[in-house]
């Protein structure tokens, strides 16, 4: 159990929350921002998430744990967050990238990539960024989102049909 | 598994991003903010203090209503007895006048 007292001990010392959080931010905000493509709601729920993770911290028990518990609930705060946010008609989706960031050369197309994926259904969404920014496997991902196998199987692939759609109308256009 | 170009195009494009500068001292400040308010919040919201005060409340209450009666019954006791000495008084009074009409008689 060497793999429990560290991080319990991680729970005593707030030195070690804040290396958890320096080793996790990059994964909690990025699985919010690529959802929700808005750069401040995406940090205010990756705050949210460390919070919450700060007093579930004794409740964690392998770093294993505390990936997997981080990354099931920035999906569901991220989920709720653009549900609450269409209810308010915020949907905001940026127009622009990053300003404090430049787009590089191939910039635009992940820009244009990134729009797209921001279109697509809520759990298609999900699913698709855990695919490809966490490189997670479908049984991976069913186990985050608690639903089955065969139903992540069928939703990364009508997303993809999906994106392709898109992409070949926009090329198109 | 081998990747078609969209796959690749998208791992590429969803691949993580650090947040602004400073983000776990964001954290932290909010952390402090929880535990500060937790602090504070702490004795007021144990529920056996509750139940201390609620109860020290109750019998706050009793004693003032019980200490009240006593006094009432107390004054009312004082104005009897006063009543009775006014009687024995007077009774004196007229034992005295009875005593010297006989005498002189």
């Amino acid at each position: 159990m060497m793999a429990s007292t560290s991080v319990a001990e991680s729970a005593a010392s707030g030195i070690s929350f804040d290396r958890l959080v320096e080793t996790h931010q990059a994964m909690v905000f990025s699985l919010a921002y690529h959802f929700l493509h808005d750069r401040a709601a995406a940090e205010e729920v990756a705050q949210d998430v460390f919070l919450q993770l700060y007093s579930h911290l004794e409740e964690m028990v392998s770093p294993v744990h505390v990936v997997f518990w981080l990354r099931k609930v920035t999906a569901n705060r991220s989920i709720d967050e653009a549900r609450r946010r269409q209810r308010r008609a915020e949907v905001g989706i940026e127009a622009a990238g990053d300003p404090a960031s430049p787009p590089e050369a191939d910039g635009w197309m992940n820009l244009r990539l990134r729009r797209l994926v921001a279109s697509l259904p809520e759990r298609q969404r999900m699913v698709i960024i855990l695919r490809y920014q966490e490189d997670l496997e479908p049984v991976e991902i069913a186990r985050l989102l608690d639903v089955s196998v065969n139903t992540v199987k069928s939703q990364l692939q009508r997303a993809l049909t999906l994106l392709r759609e898109k992409a070949g109308v926009e090329k198109r256009a | 598994m081998t990747m078609d170009p969209l796959e690749e195009q998208l791992k590429h494009a969803l691949r993580r991003e650090q947040p602004r500068a400073g983000f776990a001292g964001r954290v932290r400040a909010r952390v402090a903010v929880r535990e500060e308010t937790a602090r504070r919040a702490g004795w007021s919201s144990l529920p056996q203090l509750r139940w201390v005060v609620a109860i020290l409340l109750c019998v706050g209450v009793v004693a003032g209503v019980l200490y009240g009666h006593g006094k009432v019954e107390h004054a009312r006791g004082e104005a009897a007895k006063q009543q009775v000495y006014v009687a024995l008084r007077l009774a004196g009074t007229k034992m005295q006048l009875a005593e010297s009409k006989v005498r002189n008689f």
